[in-house]
């Protein structure tokens, strides 16, 4: 009984997106094309759950011929898939609107529009669920291309030019991961039999700790650098700011909230296998090393920015930074908080986007010292935005604080390898340098907090210029707006039993418990 | 005796294909940079031929094969076509010049080597060096693509960059699963269509494509 549900829920995931697609290119009319997206989102979602709570009764389980893969962590991934993607489908159902009623998008690139969208959500899904690490790649570039014309959907000099960067820096980082993953086929020659199952995750991870630790090294550092440039780690950032600059609201939201995060997966997955040959200190330091330099590098970016919207990319920089530096020190603690840290980005990200948006195209300009008086303006919005700023800078009542805490408090206890932590390297072992790396993070999380608030005060405040329409109609947009800051409010005080579970376990899951 | 001969033939096979990179790094016509990439790519049908053959995995003829219709084939008639649109037929300005590139060039080979070294002994004893040589291609295509500056020596740099891996995957480990190499090949055709699609629209916006001019967006 249960075979038949998680084979019909895994094929659901795969199909209603497709099929999704095709029919885009088929239909004309607007409200026919979010009627599609909306109902290919729900079965999405209601998939989903159906699959989540299988994986929570019976734990891991490949279907389909082995060819997809759930477990705890790769089932968080795809909550996150699915609520935001819904968000986002929900708050198109107004933008889009009034960008084709004010000519911005011609109503005949309309289905273009829905026909990507869905392919990136595919993508993604595929990129999540697949068992092979290879076949995980092939999906994370699908994700590239799908998104590139996106990107630079609105055709002018700049989206071009952010379209092609996106394009060429991210091929070519990927290609570097694809390099790796032939590396950890190569590992395992000697050790699978059956060569056309040797790259399935299934088959890695029981054998994982018999695979070669050299290539298995040289794997994750190309694979860290290639899947990385997809999450903007610095020093292969220098795409994403543009591209989020760029691309349509609702575009931007998926990739700062979900695209990063299945990237971030990516890393993970290759993670696990080669903690099971390497010491785990290995990928744990170079995480965070990147993790740290993303962090910093973003905080005093955040400083300088004068364009709101690569005020937030620098910020999802910084938040997939603070991450990567939970994952870096490990334990309970850590991976837990960055697992947490990932889903409460999403949500607030995605607010972000969604008010930056609606900001831009009240105000049409991206420059923060052109808007003042949002709150005038634009009432639930400037609310939205407010609730973003305080919520991505880590203060209460967003669960980004609970989160943020946790990974800080990781830092400060590490060094105590009881709980499962990593050792650090010798120079930062001693009690100096984690004290040292303590006060980088606390100081770049002080940076940030007063960059972004101030930035987003300014906008809020004010009085707006005499030619900006003030006030604001409720919209179909408000609603994701208004469930995603509830969410976050809540996660902030507790989080649902089901969801804390399934942390839980994709936590164990890390930290190969 | 044949399988000796089979390794020195794919070494052989490898060593041509390094060799093409250093042509398309020395070379400044648009047009050519295309015609010695689809050399490179009947050099990589090849060896994955030959690998095929010596082995007796018969997918492999499949990526070989493959190999010849969309890299021989396909993507360098895609990409002429593009640069028949163009008003700029050579690269005019380089970002580094020739011999200086091919220098770095040399480096980046010794570099592989270095890098692959502990791991080599553990591969298939017909193809060994073939690892080493893939990944001297990878960074040579790298390379290329941050020392020109057309969008189309970028893009063949990439596609040079997708030959070593694909070296690196038929000839050290004898073929990915069959279903992976398919859907690199997907990705590999649809990202050569896509950045054809960007040069014809960098061309219409900026009246060039020269990717220097893509400096709009800053902090």
């Amino acid at each position: 009984m249960t075979d038949w549900l998680v084979t019909a829920a895994a094929a659901m995931l795969v199909v209603a997106p497709l099929l999704a697609g095709g029919l885009s290119l088929a239909v004309r009319r607007s409200s026919l094309l979010h009627a599609i997206n909306l109902t290919s989102m729900g079965l999405l979602v209601v998939s989903e759950i159906l699959i989540s709570r299988i994986v929570l009764n019976d734990g891991s389980l490949a279907v389909l011929g082995a060819s997809m893969y759930f477990d705890a962590l790769s089932v968080f991934v795809l909550f996150i898939i699915g609520t935001v993607g819904l968000a986002c489908s929900l708050y198109m159902r107004s933008y889009l609107d009034e960008q084709v009623a004010r000519g911005v998008i011609a109503p005949n690139r309309l289905n273009l529009f829905f026909f990507l969208f869905h392919m990136f959500l595919l993508a993604m899904v595929l990129a999540t669920t697949a068992n092979s690490i290879g076949v995980q790649w092939v999906a994370v570039e699908a994700t590239t291309l799908a998104t590139t014309f996106l990107i630079a959907f609105w055709r002018r000099r700049e989206s071009l030019e952010a379209g092609w960067k996106y394009l060429i820096l991210c091929s070519v980082g990927i290609s570097l991961a694809l390099f790796g993953v032939v590396l950890v086929y190569y590992s395992s020659l000697h050790v699978l039999s059956d060569v056309g199952k040797a790259l399935n995750v299934t088959e890695l991870l029981p054998v994982a700790d018999r695979l070669n630790q050299h290539v298995l090294k040289l794997a994750f550092i190309f694979i860290l650098v290639g899947y990385g440039t997809k999450v903007g780690l610095v020093p292969m950032h220098s795409w994403l700011p543009d591209a989020y600059t760029e691309a349509p609201a609702p575009v931007v939201a998926m990739l700062a909230g979900v695209l990063e995060v299945v990237a971030v997966y990516a890393i993970l997955r290759i993670k696990m296998i080669v903690d099971h040959a390497v010491p785990a200190s290995f990928s744990g330091n170079l995480l965070l090393l990147l993790g740290f330099a993303s962090f910093v590098t973003a905080a005093l970016f955040i400083l300088v920015q004068r364009n709101y919207k690569r005020l937030f990319a620098y910020s999802s920089i910084e938040h997939m930074g603070i991450a990567m530096i939970g994952f870096g020190i490990g334990g309970t603690v850590g991976t837990f908080g960055g697992l947490f840290h990932l889903l409460n980005h999403a949500f607030a990200k995605s607010v972000a986007f969604f008010a930056a948006g609606n900001v831009h195209r009240r105000f049409r300009t991206v420059d923060i010292s052109q808007v003042q008086g949002v709150m005038v303006a634009q009432p639930w919005t400037a609310m939205a935005l407010l609730f973003a700023g305080l919520a991505l800078s880590a203060l209460p009542p967003g669960a980004l604080f609970a989160s943020e805490t946790s990974i800080v408090t990781a830092l400060t206890a590490s060094g105590g390898a009881e709980n499962g932590a990593v050792a650090l390297s010798a120079p930062l072992a001693g009690e100096n340098g984690r004290m040292g790396l303590v006060a980088v993070f606390l100081l770049s999380a002080v940076l940030a907090f007063g960059g972004l608030i101030y930035r987003v005060t300014t906008m809020v405040w004010g009085t707006p210029q005499q030619d900006i329409v003030q006030g604001e109609a409720w919209t179909a947009g408000h609603v994701p707006m208004v469930l995603l800051i509830a969410a976050l409010v809540g996660f902030g005080s507790a989080l649902p039993p089901p969801l804390r579970e399934l942390l839980g376990r994709a936590t164990n899951l890390l930290l190969l418990q | 005796m044949l399988s000796e001969m089979g390794s020195q033939l794919i070494d052989l096979c490898s060593a041509l294909l390094l060799l093409t990179c250093f042509a398309i790094v020395a070379q400044r016509r648009l047009a050519a940079c295309v015609d010695l990439f689809a050399l490179q790519s009947a050099f990589l049908a090849g060896t994955a031929a030959l690998v095929g053959f010596l082995t007796d995995n018969h997918h492999v003829y499949v990526t070989a094969a493959m190999t010849g219709v969309v890299k021989v084939i396909i993507i360098p008639v895609v990409l002429k076509k593009v640069i028949q649109r163009l008003n700029v037929k050579r690269e005019l300005v380089m970002n580094v010049n020739v011999p200086v590139a091919l220098l770095i060039c040399g480096a980046l080979v010794i570099l592989a080597f270095f890098i692959t070294r502990p791991i080599i002994p553990l591969g298939h004893v017909l193809t060994r060096d073939s690892l080493a040589i893939a990944l001297a291609i990878i960074l040579i295509g790298l390379f290329t693509m941050i020392a020109r500056q057309k969008a189309v020596t970028q893009l063949v740099g990439f596609l040079v960059v997708e030959n070593g891996l694909f070296l690196g995957a038929t000839a050290a480990t004898h073929g990915m699963p069959f279903v992976v190499e398919l859907g690199v090949f997907f990705d590999v055709l649809v990202a050569a269509l896509i950045a054809g699609i960007y040069t014809n629209r960098l061309q219409d916006a900026f009246d060039s494509v020269d990717t220097s001019h893509l400096t709009g967006l800053k902090e």
